[in-house]
């Protein structure tokens, strides 16, 4: 069984991620461009303000690369439910509902990859990262990862048209990646502002990968509780997922 | 004979605006194990919704289904295990080669690699791929796409098939090749689930039939048992020699510009043969086709649009 799970997932993974990669590597840059563009204007802006944002560009950088799953995710489980009727090839098989979203998963972390690789390797130059910083930051990417997947899923199993993701995903992005301080510290928001960026997760994200790369002060408590909070939204959202996406219509 | 599928009474029923909408009424439909079943009706009789229930991708609203001994509702796993279906308007992946849809759809639901690629061999050949197998998608015709769809679950070791209007778009020797390989299928026992509104394939390739229309079975069962439950099981054409009052006593009579058409039973054909040899009037007789069932039973060509009709009604 847990054989022909993975055999599932790996035959996912090859016909969303590695074969349309090696068709269209396009697809590469397309997935580089807005988390490069807003390092770009940090940089710029740090440099007319004689301030150095890039470490925020790049922390930042590396968390909307694996929300961004989330996004593509959505459109992808859309489009194949809704135009090519993909996904009621899938409900009609032995494949469950949790291998197809694990597979669809991976295979967007896939295009995903070279945007973390460079990412990667600028947070060696920009960042200071603290003991065990490198396993946090990885930690935390993960439950962002696993917090986008279940969210993307969700929302594509109630949208009709991959037109409606295109409504969707910018309204999100203002709730997960404007205004929760991905790219810059809390303290630059308005006070009044903090809590609704409290309820995004992002905000807790962003936090514990700016303290785990020594971009801002941390203390212990504030990255366990930022930890704490980021476990509760992914299971949170597996669990709305598990219980509320669309598998079956009803 | 053991049942692949058993409806009983199955009801759906749609909510929109504020109203609700029954696409199928009380369907009680048993298909034996390893039977080709062709399910016809007009646009928007019920077809696909019937199909999407069957093949566990939609609820139903109320009554029951199984499907090879397993409820649909409660027991989806069991019967996700042993089916498979291409779905109406479905299209392939157009980054991906012939031969490789069909090989990681197998993979997908569990075959090993090796045996992936062997059934991909085979079912890309039997339905004529084998040329394009390592085209893309992309640059093909809509008629090989089609195909393409066909083979992925024509490979698999599904038990039984769903096969929502599969031949859409293709044409008449792409027809057949589908029909070659749904007939092999059917050979190795596997049950085939058929929706379509030619019916010239569901006569070809069916060895049972149902009728669907606005939500209802209106008949089901063998090609002959449904041509006996006609009113008139002949279908005469007369040119010349016979006058409208005539003939109005035989039977239901149609004017085709030049020529009447009555369905009609055997004794008045006779009769109408008899007379037409007399006058020298043109005449040609036979049994009634699937075509002419299905007008006898629904009142109406299969060609007819259901939705546009309700449109039509509420506007």
């Amino acid at each position: 069984m847990q054989e022909r799970k993975l055999s599932s997932i790996w035959s996912i993974v090859s016909m969303n991620g590695f074969l349309p990669l090696r068709r269209q590597p396009l697809f590469l840059i397309n997935t580089l461009t807005s988390p490069f563009s807003f390092l770009f204007f940090l940089a710029i802006v740090g440099a007319v303000s004689n301030h150095d944002f890039i470490p925020y560009g790049v922390a930042g950088g590396m968390v909307l690369t694996v929300l961004s799953i989330g996004t593509s995710l959505q459109s992808d489980m859309t489009h194949y439910k809704a135009d090519l009727k993909f996904q009621e090839m899938v409900v009609a098989s032995p494949v469950r509902a949790g291998t197809y979203v694990t597979g669809m998963a991976l295979s967007e972390l896939v295009f995903s990859l070279p945007g973390m690789t460079v990412f990667t390797v600028l947070s060696l130059f920009y960042a200071h990262y603290v003991f065990l910083g490198g396993l946090v930051v990885v930690a935390s990417l993960v439950l962002v990862w696993i917090f986008a997947s279940a969210l993307g899923f969700t929302l594509a199993t109630y949208l009709a048209d991959v037109r409606e993701t295109f409504m969707i995903s910018p309204i999100i992005s203002i709730f997960l990646t404007v205004v929760p301080p991905v790219y810059y510290p809390i303290t630059a928001l308005p006070r009044w502002l903090w809590p609704v960026a409290y309820l995004a997760p992002t905000t807790w994200a962003a936090d514990l990968v700016q303290g785990a790369m020594g971009i801002k002060p941390i203390t212990l408590i504030e990255g366990v509780t930022d930890g704490l909070v980021l476990v509760f939204a992914a299971a949170l959202l597996f669990v709305i997922a598990w219980k509320k996406a669309q598998w079956r219509e009803t | 004979m053991a049942s692949a599928l058993k409806s009983t009474t199955l009801t759906k029923a749609y909510r929109w605006g504020g109203k609700s909408h029954e696409a199928l009424r009380g369907v009680s439909l048993e298909v034996p194990k390893g039977a080709i079943l062709g399910l016809i009706g007009r646009n928007g009789a019920g077809k696909t919704t019937f199909l999407r229930i069957a093949s566990t991708s939609l609820l139903p609203t109320s009554g029951k289904m199984e499907i090879l001994g397993h409820d649909v509702v409660d027991d989806c796993v069991a019967v996700r295990e042993q089916i498979a279906v291409i779905p109406q308007e479905s299209r392939p992946f157009y980054w991906m080669t012939p031969r490789e849809l069909v090989f990681y759809y197998l993979t997908m639901r569990g075959h090993t690699q090796k045996d992936a690629r062997a059934r991909a061999d085979e079912a890309l050949g039997e339905l004529g791929l084998g040329e394009w197998e390592n085209t893309l998608v992309g640059r093909l015709s809509g008629g090989l796409r089609r195909r393409a769809m066909v083979a992925m679950v024509m490979a698999s070791d599904a038990e039984m098939l769903f096969l929502d209007e599969p031949t859409t778009g293709l044409d008449p020797v792409a027809r057949r090749s589908v029909w070659e390989a749904v007939r092999k299928a059917a050979r190795k026992n596997r049950t085939i689930f058929l929706t379509t509104h030619y019916l010239d394939e569901a006569e070809a390739l069916s060895s049972r039939l149902a009728l669907l229309d606005k939500g209802q079975l209106l008949a089901s069962g063998t090609r002959e048992f449904i041509s006996q439950k006609v009113k008139h099981p002949y279908r005469v054409v007369v040119e010349g020699g016979f006058t409208r009052g005539e003939l109005e006593g035989y039977g239901d009579l149609t004017w085709l510009e030049d020529r009447w058409m009555i369905f009609t039973g055997e004794k008045e054909a006779r009769e109408i043969s008899r007379l037409a040899l007399e006058r020298g009037a043109r005449l040609s007789l036979g049994p009634v086709s699937l075509e002419d069932i299905f007008l006898q039973i629904v009142g109406k060509d299969i060609t007819k649009d259901e939705t546009e009709e309700a449109e039509v009604a509420g506007a």
